[in-house]
């Protein structure tokens, strides 16, 4: 039972930080129907800029946050604006390649400049944990998901409440008809991937103080931020908001109950059975995408 | 079309001009590590390792009046690279004897092309059974395997009073080898052996299997694993409230980068290394070690990078001291001097055995605490 | 494709050996060779149906492992005391094994995941070779997991009474990849000027319209899978007992991309886009080699993908052959129309 509550807590502070990889992802994808390669590398980026920030500049935790989220917009928008626009109207998997290209170019660019070699952040928070009977979790995971939390209700609100988040909404419905109506499509486009952008940077800023920062970081996180979007649905934040806790719920019982060296399996097996009984996404939306 | 197919051969030929010019002045030796990939960090470890005992041969005169030459290719973490790189060291760079691969896969993809050409290749970090065991007789590996460390921490085991362990240990070759052998010399020491957990070599979240390590009636657990995963596992042992003894192997282990990095999450945990960079005088080779941490700190590297970095070193030193005692540069003569030095390592003296792992003072047990 | 410009390809395909005696090329040649059969068998799914597989290594590796455990023999615990145990059959018969069950492996996904389309179908790929890799990591007792296979042997042919050739020699494999190679471009361009090819592009090009002519989707596009993993799986089998050594890296994710950039990048529809995609990114790293740092080299291979795209973003094929005058490709106008398709059913 002890056991069960754990994995539990684990699940709860591992899908914050899912869920905030996944909605990046999400908008992306489903707003521009682009398949976004460089989404793990803009969460290295965001690492290694909390790195850069605390420990090469001086400058407090708390203020890091920030500015590496301010990074990760205005790399995503250069992002878009020299690699995507160009590329307006081609198909999905000439952008795809387009930006595993990006992936490639960038990751090794991180090589080149930070080295192989993992860096860790320091954090303000206690080594000591929380204990709460059975179950215990760190604060700087604490401080993890409430931040997470913060940046998944800011981002909600920003697409449900602002004009952009309408012109958004009506890209992610109709382009076409948006574009006819007045929406400007390529502000829209560029405002979308250097939002996802932020979200990814932030993930990776707020996960580099937890775990190691090093070039090849985000690859697995990718992987599980694609798992995310396409439980969840394409283009929709709350879908990828559950999704990144099943996907938590998964991995943590997969591990704990069944085997350690399938842990990673689960989430693949579920996302299989998912798209075979329900090819949609668990809570996709009825509108066309694209 | 047809164009473009006549515009290949042609760079190719220019290239394979290009590269034909050999240095004759230099004995050349190759090294075929990871530099860029997963494991690029490790492989530019050992390179700037072998760098290092490059350097310090030649400020002595090199060897057989010749000064050494690395050439240093990238085999990108990949065995089918590994693979290319090997038959390229070999037939473009015309070098006599190698250093190579870091990882298993790398090192046992590069055996073929060993056999086909007839050159000895050094390993300096691979720890699989298999590439010693396969019957193949150009490989000379200084890298203790697990099973002689398994041996030599049997030795102070009695004293550390186990009853039940659990492993923890990366799912590769190195960390399941490790459960194994380490698994079957305790059982000897009547220790009972719960769970065998893995990890995948770039999982950053340990928290769900620590979670279920926490809930055994085992009081120790064996982890092997490479030094930044540790570190998580350190902190995040600390995170869920595991209390118990955590005994590392491996030696590739940095205690001063674990407490860097983990900081009081490390506290009371022992590891067993190969090498003690902190304790240069109680080395069995003194002399070196500290003319190898000089340098590597007057170079401006990270500390922390020492104890997979002496690898690369001791690789070098085994290749060149084989070069010495051939009294050639050529593949068959060094291969059988290899046969023949007796070196001292900075982990231990290096002396190769037929058919099996060469004879080394292996791992060692040091207990930090901060 | 025209004829005369393909006979003139394979004739200077088969003359390499004449002129290039540097066996590190002939090696880089011979591996790049087995990853453009990949390709082409990739380009089957993505260019003459639309489906982007980005699991595509998962075919690969299966017919790697398949061959291999053929050829070694293994002894795997199912439950209790039964084992099976197989006793090591000769390489040549692992190789059409190999073909065998990625074909029917092909089967299986393309039955399941034909459902979905576009972006989803792209991740179900994803996450079905993911899964592969993991069982072959884990399932130790069968595959040896990280341990790796070892000690694969090389592939033999010959016939009983009439002797036995051993193709050990990088002459020997170069030719055994090029025939491999050949007959799997043989296959699929009879296969997509077939009646099933041209069901496949008409579902490509307007699958409502298609289905109401009476095409029928699932075994059209079943019997692509089946043919594309097959082929995947004989490229695996080939670098098995090439490289004679693999472990679970062999379903590393990379090799997908590598695949699908030589696909995409040369044409995809086009039959010839793999072959010349692939030569060009299956020896760029070689030039790349000795004139920068390996990070460099990285960074180039991607700037050199991108800047193709944004030139040819059709492909090199298709926008190069009118101006070399050769005939369009059967896929050119279709490629076009492929992501609307694929859309329509996102």
């Amino acid at each position: 039972m002890a056991q069960l509550l754990q994995h539990l807590v684990n699940t709860l502070v591992l899908g914050g930080t899912y869920a905030l990889l996944g909605i990046g992802l999400t908008l992306i994808f489903g707003i521009m129907n682009v398949v976004n390669f460089t989404h793990g590398v803009l969460y290295t980026f965001g690492a290694y800029m909390m790195f850069i920030v605390v420990h090469q500049l001086g400058v407090n935790f708390f203020l890091a946050l920030p500015l590496a989220i301010v990074a990760g917009w205005l790399l995503g928008a250069a992002i878009e604006i020299l690699l995507l626009r160009p590329l307006r109207g081609s198909d999905i998997d000439t952008t795809m390649l387009v930006m595993i290209g990006a992936w490639i170019a960038m990751q090794s660019g991180a090589l080149w400049i930070w080295g192989g070699v993992a860096k860790s952040v320091n954090n303000p928070f206690p080594d000591a944990p929380l204990v709460l009977g059975p179950v215990s979790v760190s604060w700087l995971r604490l401080f993890v998901l409430a931040a997470a939390a913060l940046l998944i209700v800011i981002a909600y609100l920003l697409i449900n409440r602002t004009k952009l988040g309408r012109a958004m909404r009506a890209t992610f419905q109709d382009h076409d008809t948006a574009a006819l109506m007045g929406v400007n499509v390529s502000w829209v486009y560029t405002s979308t991937f250097a939002i996802g952008s932020s979200l990814a940077a932030a993930a990776g800023a707020l996960l580099g103080p937890v775990y190691v920062i090093f070039p090849q970081m985000g690859d697995l996180a990718a992987v599980k931020a694609f798992a995310i979007v396409i439980l969840g649905g394409l283009g929709n934040i709350t879908g990828a908001v559950i999704g990144g806790f099943i996907l938590a719920l998964a991995e943590e019982l997969g591990a704990g109950y069944v085997s350690s060296g399938y842990r990673d399996a689960m989430g693949f097996l579920i996302i299989i059975a998912v798209l075979i009984f329900k090819p949609t996404g668990l809570f996709a939306r009825a509108e066309r995408v694209g | 079309m047809t164009r473009s197919f006549k515009a290949v051969p042609a760079i190719a030929l220019a290239l394979a001009l290009f590269d034909g010019a050999a240095h004759a002045q230099t004995i050349k030796i190759g090294v075929n590590e990871p530099l860029t990939g997963a494991f690029a960090a490790s492989g530019t470890y050992v390179v700037n390792g072998a760098k290092i005992a490059a350097d310090e041969i030649n400020a002595k005169g090199g060897v057989l009046g010749k000064k050494i030459e690395l050439v240093i290719e990238d085999n990108k973490s990949n065995p089918t690279e590994a693979a290319a790189v090997a038959e390229k060291l070999i037939t473009r760079d015309k070098v006599p004897v190698m250093m190579g691969a870091w990882g298993s896969s790398l090192t046992l993809a590069v055996m073929p092309k060993l056999t086909e050409y007839e050159v000895p290749m050094v390993v300096e970090t691979s720890s699989a059974g298999k590439i010693t065991t396969s019957g193949n007789p150009y490989i000379f590996r200084i890298s203790p395997p697990s099973a002689v460390e398994g041996a030599a921490f049997s030795k102070i085991i009695d004293k550390l009073a186990i009853k039940k362990a659990d492993f923890l240990v990366i799912n590769n070759d190195w960390g399941r080898g490790t459960a194994e052998d380490f698994g079957k010399m305790m059982k000897e020491h009547g220790i009972s052996i719960g769970l065998v957990e893995t990890m995948d070599q770039s999982a950053q979240d340990m928290s769900a299997q620590l979670s279920k390590l926490k809930a055994t009636d085992s009081e120790t657990i064996i982890v092997t694993t490479a030094v930044d995963q540790l570190t998580l596992i350190f902190k995040q042992a600390a995170a869920i409230g595991l209390k118990k003894r955590i005994i590392t192997t491996g030696g590739s282990q940095n205690p001063d980068q674990i407490i860097a990095q983990a900081g009081a999450a490390a506290n009371g945990t022992m590891h067993l290394t190969t090498f003690l960079p902190w304790y240069p005088d109680k080395t069995p080779n003194p002399e070196a070690t500290n003319y190898f941490i000089g340098e590597w700190k007057k170079r401006g590297f990270e500390f922390a990078g020492v104890t997979e970095s002496f690898r690369g070193y001791d690789g070098i030193r085994t290749a060149a001291a084989a070069i010495e005692k051939a009294g050639k540069a050529e593949p068959a003569a060094i291969k059988a001097a290899l046969w023949e030095i007796n070196i001292k390592g900075l982990n231990g003296d290096i002396v190769f055995k037929k058919s099996g792992p060469p004879a080394r003072k292996a791992a060692r047990a040091s207990r930090t605490s901060t | 494709m025209n004829r005369i410009a393909t006979l003139i390809c394979l004739a200077v395909f088969i003359s390499v050996p004449l002129w290039l005696t540097d066996p590190y090329l002939l090696n880089a040649l011979i591996t790049t060779g087995i990853f453009i059969i990949g390709a082409m068998s990739l380009n089957l799914l993505l260019g003459f149906t639309g489906q982007l597989s980005l699991g595509h290594i998962a075919f690969f590796g299966i017919g790697a492992y398949v061959s291999a455990l053929t050829s070694l023999g293994f002894d795997v615990p199912i439950v209790g005391d039964f084992h099976i145990v197989h006793v090591p059959w000769p390489p040549i018969a692992g190789f059409v094994l190999a073909i065998l069950i990625s074909g029917f492996c092909g089967y299986l996904v393309g039955r399941l995941s034909f459902s979905v389309r576009g972006a989803y179908f792209v991740i179900v790929t994803i996450s079905f070779a993911e899964v592969v890799r993991l069982v072959a990591l884990n399932w130790v007792e069968l595959t040896q997991g990280p341990l790796a296979l070892t000690n694969i042997p090389s592939i033999t042919i010959g016939l009983p009474g009439l002797g036995y050739l051993v193709l050990k020699t990088k002459l020997q494999n170069y030719y055994l990849v090029l025939a491999v190679a050949a007959l799997s471009y043989l296959l699929i361009s009879r296969l997509v000027h077939s009646h099933y090819g041209r069901a496949m592009r008409g579902l490509m090009e307007n699958e409502t319209l298609a289905v109401a002519v009476g095409i029928d989707v699932t075994k059209t596009l079943t019997l692509a899978a089946i043919i594309s993993a097959g082929i995947a799986g004989a490229a695996g089998s080939l670098y098995a007992h090439y490289i004679r050594i693999i472990d679970p890296d062999v379903f590393a994710f990379i090799s997908t991309v590598t695949m699908v950039i030589m696909v995409v990048s040369g044409g995809k529809g086009s039959l010839a886009g793999p072959v010349i995609g692939g030569v060009i990114f299956g020896l760029l790293p070689v030039f790349l080699r000795p004139i920068m740092p390996p990070e460099a080299q990285w960074i180039t291979y991607g700037g050199v993908l991108i800047a193709i795209l944004f030139v040819l973003p059709r492909g090199i094929v298709p926008t190069l052959a009118p101006l070399l005058g050769l005939s369009r490709k059967p896929g050119g106008a279709a490629a076009k129309v492929a992501p609307r398709a694929a859309e329509e059913h996102a």
